[in-house]
């Protein structure tokens, strides 16, 4: 595996977009991940920050995120396709080739798998004109949809191409989720992958995973989990997934911290990756129809 | 609230045909010359708007030069195809349906008509519409002023009828626009390699009443290109006698590409290209 593989994710930096997008350049990262907050967060506006994204050199790897999208009814799913349309523009305008989509927390959705599904198919409707690719995330403390089995059964059964799956080795390490759980997975449908780790075992109710999750993760390596990240990575490389990988490490340390520091460490990391994952497999030949 | 999620009919929107395509474009008249050649009549003028009306058959343009929408176009300097409107049985149906479905209100640019007709956005900058109201008393009737000495049905040269649009897509984006598609709007691909006419390239899908057809192009494998924008290339004419076709229109004064293999036979036939990006390809259609 090799650098230009892994990108680093402006929610692990502290500073304005700029100062993000310089440390990761001059950190030798080719791709960046975006949150939708650093660009209508930017003082100068929004076309500012997306003048800094695209001026940076650096290949943006997607927008995140949209939350608690699927099974609103009424007035609240109309909202959230407004936030949903709003986000998917930004995309756009940034040149991001994907919008992540977390599993819903909310406890107004409701518990109806065909109407979640008839969302995400929306979802992925509205983004089509805009040339975005959907990656929806099943978060470990999701209320209906909380393991990649979740996730993928959503996914799979709306059934659309610009519809596929982000992979969050946090949530798999957080639930202890087997790695047989990949199998079942249409490797092309993985849009995503995120790697992180954290310090401690798997913390036991989602309110925990939450906490840990949102201030707490650490890079590849340096947690408590390094033969299974290791071993999450190799079985993701053996599924024939060719994607981006980034680090999704929301720490609050990192956001205190100077951001050369914090850019080293996420170079030690995919050193640390190419030590355990010697290569990328090839692609999977799959019989061509016809 | 109870929503109850079926299996949706075939022909969600209702479709029923096209009702009219339009050009945007800022030399209107130069387009107008062209359409006339083509074989359309000017039938009708907008009554404060640089906006007409041609005709031929069953077929209806709008040559929308209204310079605010020519000028907001991002293909706005060449003329371009600017909407598709769909006949449907209920036109604030399929508009609200649509939407339900995942299609973007239609942009509030200044449209052809100043009569209200509900659309989504389509490719790039292009708008679908939705009419209901295709006879008797016609949406031109509202805008438009019919033109003196003019037939308000003028019979179509050749028996040309609406064929198709074709469409650029980006690399791996036929999958993509596909589900856009028959989802949204209920069109069927057909199955790889069913093609019509002399360009045999891409996927094509059908629509939901039949007779109406979306071409779907990827820029070719290999070649790096730029400027391959996703947006409605070009409008496809079918007549039951392609020879007669090109005849009939080779004499009002219509250029055909004559390189093989894309020369005119009775399969199909293309114009050359008009402005740099308006031609018009004929299909063998009873």
């Amino acid at each position: 595996m090799k650098l230009h593989d892994f990108g680093m994710d402006t929610i692990t930096l502290a500073g304005p977009i700029e100062a993000k997008l310089r440390a990761v350049r001059e950190a030798g990262f080719t791709q960046i991940m975006l949150s939708a907050r650093d660009l209508v967060g930017h003082p100068d506006g929004e076309a500012a920050a997306v003048r800094a994204v695209v001026d940076s050199g650096l290949r943006v790897t997607g927008l995140q995120v949209l939350r608690d999208f699927e099974g609103l009814t009424g007035q609240l799913h109309d909202y959230k396709v407004d936030v949903a349309k709003s986000m998917l523009e930004m995309a756009q305008a940034v040149r991001a080739p994907l919008l992540l989509v977390c599993s819903t927390t909310s406890a107004h959705a409701i518990d109806d798998f065909d109407a979640q599904v008839a969302d995400l198919r929306k979802l992925a409707m509205l983004a089509v004109p805009l040339g975005v690719r959907i990656a929806f995330e099943g978060l470990s403390w999701g209320r209906f949809v909380d393991d990649i089995g979740g996730a993928w059964a959503l996914v799979a059964a709306a059934d659309r191409a610009n519809l596929g799956l982000a992979i969050d080795s946090f949530h798999l390490l957080a639930k202890d989720t087997p790695l047989e759980a990949l199998e079942e997975i249409d490797p092309e449908k993985v849009f995503f992958v995120q790697l992180s780790d954290f310090m401690w075992s798997a913390p036991s109710t989602p309110e925990a995973r939450r906490e840990t999750a949102r201030h707490l993760r650490v890079f590849p390596g340096e947690g408590a989990h390094s033969p299974a990240v290791a071993e999450l990575i190799r079985a993701i490389d053996r599924m024939g997934y060719a994607g981006d990988y980034s680090f999704e490490v929301f720490n609050d340390d990192y956001v205190q911290m100077q951001l050369g520091r914090v850019t080293d460490r996420a170079r030690r990391s995919v050193d640390w990756i190419a030590g355990h994952v010697s290569r990328r497999s090839l692609p999977v030949r799959r019989p061509v129809a016809g | 609230m109870i929503q109850e999620y079926l299996p949706v009919p075939s022909n969600p929107l209702g479709i029923r045909g096209v009702e009219f395509i339009e050009y945007i474009t800022r030399e209107p008249l130069a387009l107008g010359a062209l359409l006339r050649s083509m074989g359309f009549h000017e039938v009708a003028r907008h009554r404060s708007r640089e906006v007409m009306l041609f005709r031929q058959g069953d077929m209806n343009i709008i040559v929308n030069g209204h310079p605010d929408v020519a000028a907001e176009s991002a293909h706005g300097r060449p003329p371009a195809i600017g909407a598709l409107a769909f006949r449907v049985r209920d036109a604030a149906y399929a508009h609200r349906r649509a939407r339900e479905l995942g299609a973007w209100d239609m942009p509030t640019r200044a449209s052809a008509m100043e009569l209200h007709i509900p659309g989504v956005h389509g490719v790039g900058d292009s708008l679908i519409y939705f009419v209901d109201r295709s006879e008797g008393f016609s949406i031109y009737d509202v805008d438009f002023v019919w033109n003196d000495g003019v037939a308000k049905l003028p019979p179509a040269t050749a028996g040309m009828h609406w064929f198709g649009l074709v469409q650029s897509v980006h690399a791996d984006r036929t999958a993509d626009w596909i589900d856009f598609y028959r989802t949204l709007f209920g069109f069927e691909a057909l199955e790889p390699g069913r093609f019509f006419g002399v360009l045999p390239k891409g996927t094509l899908l059908r629509s939901p009443a039949g007779g109406f057809y979306l071409q779907l192009v990827e820029p070719p494998a290999g070649a790096d290109f730029v400027d391959w924008d996703e947006q409605l290339l070009r409008a496809g004419l079918g007549t039951p006698d392609v020879p007669a076709a090109v005849r009939a229109l080779q004499e009002r004064g219509v250029v055909f590409v004559d390189r093989p293999p894309l020369q005119p036979s009775e399969k199909g036939a293309l114009t050359q290209l008009y402005f740099g990006t308006v031609c018009f390809e004929l299909v063998h259609d009873a």
